[in-house]
């Protein structure tokens, strides 16, 4: 199986000029590969450097050294790390999704809207078609109806990681980033959100995965990368 | 040299000294070469107040030859209180035969209105300008006009006059309508009814409008092409006489005056006296008549 | 599939820079970041800008925070032709494919790219509009500097995007000195759009709004950058204005660059003292 992204020798520290030049060390030498259509999850204690990684892949971090390989839909390669914003933001825009443990939307929009607005820009459609669609999905990820046009800045954490997911889900991207998905949700809500990322690694996506929840690690992830102080432990099939 | 009867002074030929009517009489080119373009001239001193025709005077005193034949209007009149002054002083200068018929005269000098009748290549006429500068009204700096001008910057120009369409139903009711000149320039042509602004385009005779108290002096020359401002449409029309008649000669289709007799009857009179004079005797000049668009 | 032989930015800017005074050979030299100041230590020269370079793409929207004396408002001013460049290049791809330095261009051509390709939305609503005229004789000055002669067609587009801006169309003919602050920009916003520019600048837009005002105004140009596409330039010393609507952001001090970024990494991951101080200071 060809991999989709290739990380080699990822180092990131972080220097804090304003605290006296406090240098702290946060990934050191991290390297993996992550297969298309597999699902990596991460594992480590807090701090171990799991979000970090994340976002340098992302881009949110500048790594400060290594390079980090996306393998694009039209074959050509793009080195994350090391790439011009503008193409950076259309590999956002076009493959590489991040659905964030804070729910980083723009305020005052609702959260049938939110939801709308990702099928709009994955798909096309007109308003009603997409609201009702993003609806369907609200409710089966067990969003009260009452709060599908209220703003998600007034939602507790579970109600906004719904709409989190949701519009991950029907972003429906080559390459996701997944932060915690599952932390503030029941049961049945969990298996329904699993269940809908692993419909997704059905039909090619490959994910990156943070989870401290055993049991979505278990249903989810196809291998583990175990990172401590911010460095890789090991890696194991699931 | 005209010996003059008061102070027993002398008067050069035409009152301004041979060195300034030189200087406007290059100016005068100046504004020929550049159709719609104010030129800055000297406007020396005059024995009359600013705001009274010194602009006109000074045109016309550079101009004037002793062969000329000079006539001079105040709004169509040839015997309004101004013109007649302004005549005599003119005679007094120059001692040029004066007339009141349009055919017969070399230089007209004309205050807010241009005659009915046809004027020829044999022909010159100036008008009296208050304010040569049309975007005066929109931008009140010389400096940024100046700059307008030159960049041929008219927005400010069209928004007024859409803002006056929009207030008031037409782009300007009134005098002075602004036009373009040579397809270049926007120009004031002076306050003079909208009746008489299409007589301004590819016209046989040179047109001369000088402002003495701005200091300006700009020109039409003949075959020249103006063309009031227009959007596609709101287009430029001229007065309506619907159903009048000159109540003096029984005439039609010339600029007329609304006269109130009364309360509540009035008259209309032809406002050109002498080409009412001329129409009284049953004779009907070559003019030029403008139709409306359809409304 | 891109034309190959057109580049891929929209605006190209190199060495932009603006020096009020008399500068010499070493007025950039000593002013700057490194500084901390904007004035030539030789002859009181202010350099308001310097050595900006930058790309923006289509459709990308780029943020320019700084604090007072950063130069982030003269450097869009610079780019709207309101003030004379001192030196420095700027490359337009709608003009000539990006070949031409713009600052080489007559008046009568910049006039017409601000007319037809560029839009400025202003702090004060005085310098954006015309007071002395009503907000669809605003719009329509913006329409007819780009050759439009028809009133109805005037009129209609004015009424179309006063209703897209959320002012009330019936007060059209009436002149912006009887709106509010914020309908005063959102008819500052109208202008802007009017002719449907690649490229628009936002200087400091809601400062001095009420906060509800605000967030109405920065909520419209969101919604009508997604709908629109156009590529923006949002000056703003708030970094949450910055946030909420910005893909990349330029970090400026003492009118030089001192960090470029994606917008989420400058607020989560600033490299250079000034930003991480900047960003520290969020309230």
């Amino acid at each position: 199986m060809s991999s989709i992204l290739e990380v080699r020798h990822v180092s990131k520290h972080f220097q804090l000029h304003v605290q006296n030049n406090k240098h702290i060390a946060a990934l050191h030498d991290v390297s993996f590969d992550l297969a298309a259509g597999e699902i990596i999850g991460l594992t480590g204690k807090s701090g171990s450097g799991k979000s970090t990684l994340m976002k340098c892949i992302y881009r949110t971090y500048l790594a400060n050294a290594g390079q980090i390989v996306l393998h694009r839909a039209d074959r050509s390669s793009i080195d994350l790390v090391s790439a011009n914003e503008h193409e950076v933001l259309e590999v956002r825009r076009t493959e590489m999704f991040y659905c964030s443990q804070f729910l980083s939307v723009i305020p005052r929009v609702p959260a049938v809207d939110v939801v709308a607005e990702s099928i709009r820009r994955r798909s096309g459609g007109d308003d009603a078609t997409t609201r009702e669609a993003a609806r369907s999905l609200l409710d089966q990820l067990g969003l009260p109806r009452e709060l599908w046009d209220a703003y998600p800045a007034t939602f507790s954490g579970g109600e906004q990681q719904r709409v989190n997911v949701a519009r991950a889900i029907v972003a429906r991207p080559r390459f996701l980033l997944v932060d915690e998905p599952t932390a503030s949700l029941d049961q049945r809500t969990k298996d329904v959100v699993i269940d809908l990322f692993l419909e997704l690694k059905a039909a090619g996506t490959s994910i990156v995965l943070i989870t401290h929840d055993q049991h979505t690690l278990d249903r989810m992830s196809d291998r583990r990368l175990h990172l401590a102080h911010g460095r890789v432990q090991e890696m194991v099939a699931a | 040299m005209i010996t003059a009867t008061k102070f027993a002074r002398t008067y050069n030929f035409g009152f301004i000294d041979e060195t300034t009517k030189k200087e406007i009489r290059r100016k005068l080119l100046k504004a020929v070469a550049i159709p719609g373009y104010q030129v800055p001239y000297s406007s020396p001193e005059m024995p009359i107040a600013r705001g009274w025709g010194t602009g006109g005077l000074h045109a016309s005193l550079s101009l004037i030859g002793p062969d000329d034949v000079f006539k001079i209007i105040d709004q169509g009149s040839d015997a309004s209180v101004n013109a007649c002054n302004l005549r005599d002083f003119v005679k007094r200068m120059t001692g040029v035969r004066t007339t009141y018929d349009t055919a017969e005269a070399t230089l007209i000098q004309t205050r807010h209105r241009l005659p009915e009748e046809i004027l020829t290549e044999k022909q010159i006429i100036v008008f009296q300008v208050p304010q040569p500068e049309p975007l005066r009204r929109v931008e009140r700096y010389e400096a940024r006009t100046r700059q307008m001008h030159a960049e041929a910057d008219y927005a400010k120009m069209w928004v007024s006059l859409y803002e006056s369409y929009v207030k008031f139903g037409a782009i300007m009711n009134g005098a002075g309508y602004p036009v373009r000149v040579n397809g270049r320039y926007i120009m004031t042509p002076s306050p003079i009814p909208r009746w008489d602004v299409p007589n301004l385009s590819m016209g046989r005779c040179l047109h001369v409008f000088s402002a003495g108290r701005e200091k300006r002096i700009h020109c039409v020359p003949p075959w020249t092409k103006v063309e009031p401002l227009e959007f596609e449409d709101v287009k430029f029309r001229v007065e309506e006489f619907r159903d009048v008649v000159c109540s003096a000669s029984g005439g039609d289709r010339a600029f007329m005056d609304e006269i109130y007799e009364s309360e509540t009857s009035r008259k209309w009179v032809i406002n050109d006296s002498n080409f009412l004079d001329k129409v009284r005797t049953g004779a009907r000049p070559a003019q030029r008549l403008f139709a409306n668009p359809p409304a | 599939m891109r034309d190959e032989t057109q580049p891929g930015w929209l605006l190209k800017v190199r060495g932009l820079t603006k020096i009020y005074g008399d500068p010499v050979s070493t007025s950039v030299q000593y002013t700057g970041p490194k500084f901390s100041t904007n004035i030539c230590p030789e002859t009181d020269a202010i350099v308001a800008c310097a050595e900006i370079d930058f790309e923006l793409w289509p459709g990308e929207v780029l943020g320019v925070v700084g604090e007072s004396g950063s130069g982030k408002s003269t450097l869009v001013q610079l780019l709207y032709f309101d003030h004379p460049a001192t030196s420095g290049e700027v490359y337009f791809r709608p003009v000539d494919g990006g070949r031409t330095n713009l600052l080489t261009l007559s008046n009568a051509r910049k006039r017409q790219l601000r007319n037809t390709a560029l839009g400025m939305v202003y702090q004060n609503p005085r310098d954006g509009l015309n007071f002395s005229f009503s907000a669809g004789g605003n719009i329509a000055e913006k329409l007819i500097m780009a050759g439009e002669m028809n009133v109805g067609r005037m009129r209609q587009r004015g009424s179309y995007l006063l209703d897209r801006t959320e002012v009330p169309v019936a007060r059209m003919d009436q002149s912006p000195q009887s709106f509010s602050g914020g309908m005063q920009q959102r008819v500052q916003i109208s202008k802007a759009i009017a002719n449907n520019p690649p490229l628009l600048f936002l200087d400091e837009v809601t400062s001095g709004l009420d906060v509800s005002v605000q967030a109405r105004v920065l909520d419209l140009i969101r919604q009508l950058q997604r709908e629109l596409g156009v590529a923006m330039i949002v000056v703003s010393h708030d970094l949450a204005v910055i946030r909420m609507l910005t893909d990349r952001t330029l970090v400026m001090k003492n009118g030089r660059i001192v960090e470029a970024g994606l917008t989420d990494q400058i607020l989560q991951d600033p490299q250079h003292a000034y930003t991480q101080l900047l960003v520290s200071s969020l309230l």
